[in-house]
């Protein structure tokens, strides 16, 4: 599903490389983990994959179904079935969730040849979806992440993710800044958006998401590039020593 | 023809003016006495220091008489449903009986021209009172040359229900005129009316429009008062809205521009009791070489008084935005309570913005709170509705859309919210 091949990228307009040469495969059905101490660069892989206009590829390529997306606009990926879960998710005033969803919904859909949905059908479309993340449907006409608690705009992010039925999605830190019931409702969400035919990775610098969300295989990123690949126990490995025993181990 | 900049007064304007009207004949020569003093402003002035008047001042300005107007010109795709049967239509500044339709107000109710009313008891007491700017030539001009004009009285508790539409559209003459449409607005005690008051160019012809609006509230009254300003982008528009309110009276106004080349829009709301509340909202959208110049005062005279002021502006290609919000505090005006925000937002390198809050306040107990903000458009927010699907252009528009959006809500009437949502929707999707 996606192929990162010896990625490098930059800060847009700046010589120092951020990625220097990042290989990972993704197949569908699989979740996978991206770990990796502050400044290691997983949150910056996860932007480069969704088309962040402020980094710049230098070198290497992403593949996705087969096809070069390296140099598309994020609305593009988007359309092919890309989603980014947001770190820091965007405050905006003045668009509800609903309305934001339905435009993407529909673009969507209009870039796929699938039908558009009208106000009334999209309406029950996305109470249907409420479920997911355990929120009232009063949610749906606040506008985006606007006076949201750090909370709240997680689960929108997740929310969104289950409305807009991504093939594959980053999830940045999406753990972060969550207390333990917020995260369980976010975790669960996950959980009942992963099938067998889409494909989620995890970036977190804890090990905390992985006992909620259990994935497939773990990736240990440090100073720009993937240094180690395995299963949950190399998640817990981490999670006994530390990013610096392991550093130390690697050198 | 009419050459304003002869010896920097207006002398010349003056003696070719319109005026063939019989009617207020002390206030036409006290008018034009004033105009003869009185020097048209120049960039050397503060008050005008971002706003050149040259293409008015070195400009020819013919002035229009009723026998030339078309009559037949179909205006119905300018009629508001809420307002069908309390329409006043004036064709560059003159009353058009045939576009307009009174039928059905509450007993008492006037809505008419002035001129029909010259003797009515509250004309004689308010036309021309309360307009006193100081060293201003636009109020005289408009004194000398208002043609019919609009006269609103609502009597003592009566509400009217529909809105009062007044509709001053504007049609290419093939000559540079001027018109000086005129207001005078009376509300007694705890009446209640909402007023649609807008000015639509009809071609992009060069035009002069000079509207003064009085409005004078007694206690308790409450005005809800939309000025929809569409006029020709070649147009220039100076505007003079100013609200006398009594004890007790709230007065609500909200000024949408978006045409005009050189829009100059000075309201003033004065307290004139204790325990009033106002409302001097606006919402400029501006883009090619627009300038939009917004100058307003907010005078609180006495104790007890709550105004807000949220002035909204996009800028866009080399337009110019210019904000000079001044809040007044006279020294015994106790416990005001005085809300001031300028928010500015940038969609071009070249467009260009100048806000200064201003206030002056002689009280001590008193909540004054002013704050002006320029920004772009964040690329993060962009960018996340980009990475849900939204193209780049679409993402854009709604951030700007979102912008307005909260102006657009407080129109109070629904035809008018949705004429500004297809407004500010042709505004972000020009390209």
């Amino acid at each position: 599903m996606l192929e990162i091949k010896n990625l490098h990228a930059v800060v847009e307009g700046e010589e120092l490389e951020i990625l220097k040469g990042v290989n990972l495969t993704v197949n569908k059905g699989e979740i996978h983990a991206i770990m990796g101490p502050n400044g290691s660069g997983k949150s910056t892989l996860s932007k480069v994959v969704s088309g962040h206009p402020e980094y710049e590829v230098t070198e290497g390529s992403i593949l996705f179904e087969g096809e070069d997306i390296t140099e598309m606009d994020a609305d593009e990926r988007a359309h092919l079935g890309l989603f980014l879960a947001f770190q820091y998710p965007v405050e905006v005033p003045g668009i509800t969730n609903k309305t934001l969803l339905r435009e993407a919904y529909n673009t969507i859909a209009r870039a796929n040849e699938r039908e558009e949905l009208d106000p009334l059908e999209f309406e029950d479309y996305l109470v249907s979806k409420l479920d997911v993340i355990e929120m009232k449907d009063e949610f749906l006409n606040r506008s985006i992440n606007t006076g949201f608690s750090g909370g709240e705009k997680k689960k929108n992010e997740i929310f969104q993710m289950a409305v807009l039925n991504p093939r594959l999605s980053f999830l940045d830190e999406t753990d972060s800044g969550l207390d333990i019931d917020a995260l369980k409702i976010v975790s669960d969400g996950v959980n009942k958006i992963a099938n067998q035919d889409n494909a989620i990775v995890m970036i977190t610098h804890y090990q905390r998401l992985l006992n909620y969300i259990k994935p497939d295989f773990v990736h240990v990123m440090m100073n720009g590039k993937i240094v180690k690949s395995g299963d949950i126990s190399l998640a817990e490995e981490l999670e006994a020593n530390g990013y610096d025993q392991m550093q130390k181990e690697l050198a | 023809m009419v050459n304003v900049a002869d010896k920097q007064s207006l002398k010349s304007f003056v003696d070719t003016s319109s005026a063939e009207i019989k009617y207020f004949e002390s206030l036409r020569e006290e008018a034009k006495k004033l105009l003869e003093i009185r020097p048209f402003p120049t960039k050397r002035d503060e008050e005008w220091r971002f706003t050149d008047l040259k293409s008015i001042s070195n400009g020819y300005f013919k002035p229009i008489i009723k026998d030339q107007l078309d009559t037949a010109l179909n205006l119905d795709e300018y009629h508001l449903p809420e307002a069908k049967k309390s329409r006043l239509v004036f064709i560059n500044g003159h009353y058009s009986q045939g576009h307009s339709c009174i039928e059905g107000l509450p007993d008492g109710v006037i809505v008419d021209t002035i001129t029909n009313n010259e003797n009515h008891p509250k004309v004689k007491e308010y036309l021309a009172k309360i307009t006193n700017y100081t060293d201003d030539v636009f109020v005289p001009l408009n004194d000398l040359s208002f043609n019919d004009g609009t006269f609103i009285y609502v009597p003592k508790e009566v509400e009217i229900e529909q809105p009062i539409h007044i509709l001053n559209v504007f049609t290419n003459m093939e000559v540079a005129y001027f018109a000086t449409p005129r207001v005078l607005f009376v509300g007694e005690m705890y009446s209640k009316a909402t007023i649609i008051e807008e000015h639509v160019g009809l071609a992009q012809n060069q035009y002069l429009n000079i509207p003064v609006n009085e409005f004078r509230l007694y206690s308790g009254a409450h005005v809800h008062h939309a000025r929809i300003q569409r006029d020709s982008k070649q147009a220039t528009h100076i505007s003079r809205p100013i609200a006398m309110l009594d004890a007790h009276a709230e007065y609500h106004s909200y000024t949408i521009c978006l045409g005009a080349k050189l829009f100059r829009n000075e309201p003033r709301v004065i307290q004139n009791a204790a325990e009033v509340d106002f409302t001097v909202d606006g919402l400029v959208l501006i883009d090619g070489d627009q300038i939009a110049d917004t100058h307003s005062i907010m005078d609180h005279r006495y104790s007890y008084g709550n105004s807000h002021q949220l002035h909204k502006v996009v800028v866009n290609d080399q337009a110019h935005s210019i904000f000079n919000g001044k809040i007044f505090v006279a020294k015994d005006a106790q416990k005001i309570d005085s809300f001031q925000e300028n928010r500015n937002l940038l969609i071009s390198d070249d467009a260009k913005v100048n806000t200064k809050p201003q206030l002056e306040i002689f009280a001590d107990d008193v909540r004054c709170s002013h704050g002006a903000t320029i920004g772009q458009l964040q690329d993060e927010e962009v960018f996340y509705l980009q990475s849900r699907g939204l193209t780049e252009q679409k993402s854009r528009e709604l951030l700007v859309y979102a912008f307005a959006l909260e102006s657009v809500e407080s129109m109070a009437v629904k035809s008018v919210e949705e004429l500004l949502l297809r407004e500010v929707i042709a505004y972000t999707n020009r390209d």
